[in-house]
């Protein structure tokens, strides 16, 4: 197993996204691995109760809480979680840009998915402007 | 007026002799419903003192002013149960107040956007396009056919105080003889009446203004609704 | 099984038991068992079924004096546990020994049925469970497949891992689920 081909491993102290159930979209730590499909994570800031939870219902982000002890309780967890400032990389992150862009997309109103068609408009028509003003520039 | 029971006397627990169609022609309801207001009856004593000879007797002796029956039917007849229900105003949708933008469902205007004015008495809402923005004049339409949206325009300026269910009635029209209609004769083409027209320029007139407050608002409401590929009517959020 | 749900399929009961009293024994000796069963009736039946094996007992002549449900203490902790049972195959009895990784005892029974149900394709009828014990100590655990779990910082990628929430319901190709 080469460094190269994973770069995120399950392993305690791994910082999980749950993508299913009532927590989905909320961040948690692995804090103990129950057997090769399940683990139990925690949330202390972002709400997730301690859990057993499957590995297919989270995915690994690449961030690692370093030196979290196996087992550790809520008070630990919570401790190395803010001194890594997790919660601030996370949002600065593409990865949950993305995501509260797509939610802030799924958001929009009927009026306001409109005006996003009319800007997609815009922004077409002075690109298509802007092309054939090159294009004639070109041919001069 | 006769009462219903008479008229129809039950062969069965609830099961009238005669059809609901009977009935009604029994009753001339196509003459239009009744109105009569009953006459006040004077009260009457229960009983009323009689004088009675003999000795023996008292002298005095209460006596019923209507004397019980002699006979009674030997079956009892049953009488329908009353019905209980009462018929309430149509509930409003709690996602529609006055100002809130609809888009239409079904009908003629159907994908149109329009502006939701109040809710008639019976039931139905009242909308408009405005007329000029869309082409959709002022209009009741039922709101089952109707999509709420959360854009909202301030109606508080429009006066609509004329707009009613009646105002909305058909005008009688005599019917054209058979050869007339066959021939084609005396057709014209009706003028929609300028009172109407007019009525829909005032009302539009503070709606319009309210409308053009608002960028691109104006262009919303002239576009139709429609699913583009991906979009699920019940994934979003109108 | 509606209303059940489908991590606790089975609860652990105390059962105690007795024959009935009479006069030549007024205080009968009271036996206890732990026993795993979906439901109440089920870990009575069960009771009287196990002491009929050891003592001339039964239902008819005996009463069940008390039944309680035993919870787990800890059900957010790890622990391994080794189970001996009872198996009735078809062409004869064995008896086993597995270990299993779960957070309960309760936990662990049941993945030891679904277990038996997939390798031999044995019925909850035909497995008696004999004994369920935690074991503490890494090096009394015999099988491999637990034992690799306990190894000092486990890590290991998810190799095989596809996220359903960011992709179509429908697509023209499969995926490529391998590194």
């Amino acid at each position: 197993m080469s460094s190269q081909t994973f770069n995120r491993y399950v392993e305690v102290g791994r910082v999980v996204l749950v993508n299913q159930g009532a927590d989905s979209g909320k961040l948690a730590v692995i804090a103990e691995i129950l057997d090769h499909n399940r683990a139990i994570v925690e949330g202390p800031t972002t709400g997730v109760k301690r859990q057993a939870i499957a590995f297919r219902r989270v995915n690994l982000t690449p961030y690692v809480l370093k030196n979290l002890p196996r087992g550790a309780g809520p008070t630990v967890v919570k401790k190395h979680f803010e001194a890594a400032d997790i919660a601030g990389k996370w949002a600065a992150s593409s990865w949950a840009k993305k995501l509260a862009a797509v939610e802030r997309r799924k958001q929009t109103s009927d009026f306001e998915r409109f005006q996003v068609m009319l800007l997609k408009k815009q922004r077409r028509s002075v690109g298509n402007l802007n092309l054939a003003k090159a294009k004639k520039a070109n041919k001069a | 007026m006769v009462s219903l029971q008479q008229r129809s006397r039950p062969i069965a627990k609830n099961v009238g002799r005669l059809t609901r169609t009977q009935l009604y022609t029994k009753r001339g309801l196509f003459k239009g419903q009744k109105k009569g207001v009953a006459p006040q009856k004077e009260a009457q004593a229960e009983s009323k003192t009689k004088t009675v000879g003999g000795a023996k007797n008292g002298g005095q002796r209460q006596v019923p002013t209507t004397k019980a029956r002699a006979f009674y039917p030997s079956e009892d007849v049953a009488v329908p149960t009353k019905a209980r229900k009462a018929q309430r105003p149509t509930k409003l949708r709690e996602s529609i107040t006055p100002g809130t933008v609809l888009i239409l469902l079904a009908g003629r205007f159907r994908g149109k956007r329009v502006v939701f004015l109040k809710q008639l008495n019976s039931g139905l809402l009242l909308v408009t396009g405005p007329f000029k923005v869309n082409g959709v004049p002022l209009r009741r339409v039922n709101q089952a056919y109707v999509i709420a949206t959360s854009t909202k325009v301030n109606v508080g300026a429009v006066d609509s105080s004329k707009l009613n269910d009646a105002y909305f009635a058909k005008p009688a029209v005599k019917n054209a003889t058979k050869e007339e209609a066959f021939f084609g004769d005396k057709v014209e083409k009706k003028q929609y009446p300028a009172e109407k027209a007019q009525e829909q320029k005032n009302v539009d007139k503070a709606i319009l203004a309210e409308i053009k407050k608002v960028d691109g608002l104006t262009k919303y409401l002239n576009a139709s609704f429609g699913l583009s590929r991906g979009e699920f009517p019940h994934e979003l959020k109108f | 099984m509606p209303g059940v749900s489908h991590q606790h399929k089975y609860s652990e009961y105390l059962v105690v038991g007795r024959r009935l009293p009479t006069e030549v024994d007024p205080t009968p000796k009271l036996y206890r068992m732990r026993i795993f069963a979906p439901n109440e009736v089920v870990a009575k039946s069960r009771f009287w079924y196990f002491v009929g094996q050891y003592r001339k007992m039964k239902k008819g002549t005996g009463e069940i004096v008390s039944l309680n449900v035993i919870s787990e203490k800890k059900p957010l902790k790890p622990k391994n546990f080794g189970i001996w049972l009872r198996y009735d195959s078809r062409s004869g009895i064995h008896n086993m020994y597995k270990e299993f990784r779960e957070l309960s005892r309760v936990d662990a029974v049941q993945a030891l049925y679904q277990d038996m149900a997939a390798r031999h394709r044995a019925r909850f009828r035909s497995v008696q469970i004999l004994r369920v014990a935690e074991i503490e100590k890494t090096e009394d655990i015999r099988r491999p497949y637990i034992r690799q779990l306990l190894t000092k910082n486990l890590k290991f990628p998810l190799p095989h891992n596809r996220n359903k929430n960011y992709r179509s319901s429908f697509q023209a190709k499969r995926p490529s689920t391998f590194a």
